[in-house]
């Protein structure tokens, strides 16, 4: 069985990595998901009674998009593994905001699987081959292709992947700093998760100096916290032409909140680059493929409003609606579902708690369907969570 | 079809009747894809004139005798109570759209809530809370040496939560039993019942609907509310912990400050009850229970324990309860959720189906019809619901353990709709209450709590008033 998840996880891998980032046809898309699924189910019983259960099986199925979904909470109650559980390389687990908040687990059989699919994509939208040379606003005639991509050092602000083996976030940018950006750059978040002020300065200031841009990458809270330990010490970069920021995830609880705009202000205050080169990552400790909204560069002066995160070929983003779970026509917002065949060690198919809505070539993210306020004087297991209590 | 609904009832300040709101600036909220909210913006002059005339309809209020006030609001309740009666038609025509809930949840919650709000249980409540409802009126003897008086805030806020409809009329009425003027915030989602009802108090008795202004603000951002947190003597909030967090710090220390917040509550269904012939009744029952305000009340049950041992087991009694929630969806539909409700009910279901898909003892009932989901759990364990007609069923070895595994929200049970033979009850009861709970009851009654019971641990009224003691000087004290 392994031998198969090995050839499985070899082929994807090669066709990840020699995509030319643009989407791949149904008819392929279609071959690989059928692929997958019957391997799932041959392999992980758990799916297959589910899948059984919802009247689906790989010799019944007609179209992709009939593989059963599986919630992104169920990652959180019970380890959803296809293939020999021995096998498991690692173990990433969702960050809880309050230590005894039960927390997303995806098991990951093949972390060589992770990096074939979170290079390419990373390259793509960040380290694009204008990246690093010309101004990110301007368009880059050849985005698409990106063999001799810019090798921006990355300065993380994520605590760095030997400290924080559970962290899919460091993992990805780890990945990044050996393969995409030659070994050059640093983890800017301690052991004990608080952020290396002085390491980070003297990185932004050699940068800087020489000239260098960079790629700084981080949570969205931990860069509230870097913009407000910047604020209080009166300082501010003008970062090298062609440097970039990364951000993702949100605040909830670990900082206070920002609006995109105004933080995307600041950011860009705070480090002399332009709005049009920070890029929002959305990803998710359950999914190996990731989703930015950019390349900036194919986009110059689009309003953040009007940006869409763009799927990486591997993977294909319905939106549901939230009442029956139909598919949506473009532009009705909905729940987001992913099918990322880079899951093909766990589960491919997963519905999350995300509002968005589709355009032509991808999504825009609305924001989080749980969360918020629920109708009611009855406390809802939202709120007992946060609170720790169960 | 959409509707505006104007969520403003206040006194005219210079008629001294109701009328329309004063201020001209309006705002509009959204609220379903059926209906839009409309709420005044209070700027600080208008703020303040509101709050005197509060004030001055206080000082009338101060002298109308207590049992006429029961007996005003009591015609209130009488009309809504009353099919023929264009209140009662307009209050469940209006509430689908801004509540979210069905026509059929909108009747049952119109009647069970004006039921509580009658002459005859408010003069229930007051004989229980006060014994002589007279000292409200005036000093009557109390024990030797002493008579005492009872008088209400010259001004108490109430600031609801977005939920329930009805409750924050529940909360404006036990302010009018103590002749308090009242200024009522609700809930965005509780706007209509309020409003209506202090319409109807101008019609049947002025003298009490001058001293109630209801008007919807968006919380924390209103010259009236500064001014309300200011003024009130006693501030009532009702919320998510948050709210009331922000309204607990802008009270000051000089006020009394009397919060409901968020609570949760369960059932426990003995052995003696799971017999072929009881157990399909205390399921009805249970359900609901459940789907009473689509569970959002504080009184509504999350989990439902159910003891080992009797002759229908917690799996098959789960099923029992499915097909009972299946009936309930048909008398009383579900509320239409909103995106974030719908979800959270996904989630839930597609997480239990796949444990359920494990092999365990796990089950997952569920229908597409509504959203009404049971899910039996195999351990132990309290599990919280996501709302909207999700509810586990935990089987117990026996209900004495259970208020042990209540331990981790002890600070927020509230009822327990405890079905056991009448002489495990009030050891069970013990139990229960040494867990956190302040309420045990049945199934049946969960939803209704009566006008006296003690709210989340404490007397009603007792909160609101001031007691006065007038000392019986002693002839021989005086050297006569």
């Amino acid at each position: 069985m392994s031998d198969v998840f090995a050839r499985l996880a070899r082929d994807l891998g090669a066709a990840f990595q020699e995509s030319s980032g643009d989407p791949w046809p149904d008819e392929v898309f279609a071959l690989w998901a059928q692929r997958i699924f019957e391997y799932q189910v041959e392999t992980n019983p758990v799916y297959a009674a589910f899948a059984h259960k919802r009247g689906v099986t790989p010799s019944a199925l007609v179209h992709w998009t009939e593989i059963p979904w599986v919630p992104s909470s169920a990652f959180k109650a019970l380890p959803l593994v296809s293939g020999d559980v021995a096998r498991v390389q690692r173990v990433f687990r969702t960050s809880g905001t309050t230590g005894s908040e039960r927390r997303g687990e995806h098991h990951v059989l093949d972390l060589g699987l992770y990096r074939d699919s979170l290079i390419p994509n990373m390259r793509r939208h960040l380290y694009w081959s204008g990246a690093g040379r010309d101004s990110p606003t301007e368009p880059a005639a050849d985005s698409g292709s990106h063999k001799d991509g810019a090798r921006l050092p990355i300065l993380a602000l994520a605590p760095d992947p030997s400290d924080a083996p559970e962290s899919s976030l460091s993992f990805m940018l780890g990945v990044a700093l050996e393969v995409l950006s030659g070994g050059r750059g640093g983890f800017f978040i301690t052991r004990d998760g608080v952020i290396d002020t002085r390491g980070l300065d003297d990185a932004l200031a050699e940068a800087t100096a020489l000239g260098t841009p960079i790629l700084l990458a981080g949570t969205a809270f931990a860069f509230v916290h870097w913009l407000d330990s910047l604020a209080a010490g009166g300082r501010a970069y003008d970062l090298p032409s062609g440097s970039l920021i990364m951000e993702t995830g949100g605040f909830k609880g670990r900082s206070r909140v920002l609006e995109r705009p105004d933080f995307y202000a600041s950011l860009s205050k705070a480090h002399g680059i332009p709005a049009a080169a920070i890029v929002n990552e959305y990803g998710m400790t359950e999914m190996l493929s990731q989703f930015y909204d950019g390349p900036v560069a194919a986009t110059p002066g689009l309003a953040l409003e009007d940006r869409r995160h763009v799927p990486p070929p591997w993977v294909r983003t319905r939106v549901l609606d939230p009442i029956t779970l139909s598919p949506l026509p473009l532009g009705e917002p909905g729940l987001l579902c992913h099918v990322d065949l880079a899951n093909a060690g766990s589960v491919m198919a997963i519905l999350t708690g995300d509002l968005g809505f589709a355009v032509e070539d991808g999504f825009r993210v609305l924001g989080r369907a749980q969360g918020a306020e629920p109708r009611g004087c009855s406390l809802a297991m939202d709120d007992l969570l946060s609170g720790g209590m169960v | 079809m959409t509707i505006t609904f104007d969520a403003c009832c206040v006194p005219h300040p210079s008629r001294g009747s109701t009328g329309p709101a004063p201020t001209p600036v309006w705002d509009t909220i959204e609220v379903s894809e059926d209906a839009s909210v409309r709420y005044p913006v209070w700027t600080s002059d208008e703020a303040e004139r509101l709050l005197e005339s509060l004030s001055g309809a206080g000082e009338r209020l101060a002298d109308v005798p207590v049992l006429e006030v029961v007996e005003g609001i009591g015609r209130v309740a009488d009309r809504l109570l009353d099919s023929s009666d264009p209140i009662r038609r307009e209050a469940i025509d209006l509430l689908p759209p801004t509540a979210g809930v069905s026509r059929e949840m909108a009747s049952e919650i119109v009647t069970g809530m004006a039921r509580d709000w009658t002459a005859g249980r408010l003069t229930e409540l007051l004989g229980r809370e006060l014994g002589d409802p007279g000292v409200l009126d005036g000093f009557r003897p109390l024990d030797a040496g002493r008579m005492v008086r009872a008088r209400g805030p010259l001004l108490s806020l109430h600031v609801g939560a977005g939920s329930v409809p009805g409750v924050s009329v529940t909360s404006m009425i036990r302010a009018l039993l103590v002749k308090s003027p009242v200024l009522l915030k609700p809930g965005l989602g509780d706007v209509v019942l309020p409003v209506l009802f202090a319409k109807a108090l101008g019609e049947e008795v002025p003298v009490l609907s001058d001293a109630v202004a209801v008007t919807y603000w968006p919380g924390g951002a209103s010259d009236l509310e500064s001014l309300a947190l200011e003024r009130a003597e006693v501030v009532i909030g009702y919320g998510g912990d948050e709210a009331i967090t922000s309204l607990r710090v802008r009270t000051p220390v000089s006020s009394r400050f009397i919060a409901y917040h968020h609570r949760l509550s369960v059932g426990l269904v003995g052995r003696e009850k799971l017999t072929v012939e009881h157990a399909p009744r205390v399921a009805r029952s249970a359900a609901r229970a459940v789907a009473m305000f689509d569970q959002r009340g504080c009184v509504s049950p999350h989990a439902i324990y159910v003891e080992e041992g009797g002759a229908v087991a917690p799996g098959e009694w789960a099923e029992v309860l499915a097909a009972a929630m299946a009936e309930v969806e048909v008398e009383i539909p579900s509320a239409r959720l909103t995106a974030s409700e719908a979800s959270a009910v996904h989630q839930v279901r597609g997480t239990a189906e796949l444990r359920e898909a494990s092999g365990g003892p796990v089950r997952v009932f569920w229908s597409n019809e509504g959203f009404w989901t049971v899910i039996l759990e195999e351990e132990m364990r309290f599990a919280a619901s996501c709302l909207n007609r999700v509810v586990s069923v935990i089987p117990a070895p026996d209900l004495n353990v259970v208020a042990a595994s209540l331990g981790g929200v002890r600070r927020y049970l509230q009822t327990v709709a405890l079905e056991a033979a009448e002489d495990r009850r009030p050891m069970l009861a013990e139990r229960l209450s040494a867990a956190g709970a302040t309420r045990v009851t049945s199934f049946e009654m969960a939803p209704w709590p009566p006008p006296w019971w003690h709210h989340d641990g404490a007397s009603t009224l007792a909160g609101l008033i001031r007691w006065i003691d007038l000392e019986t000087i002693h002839p021989a004290a005086e050297g006569a």
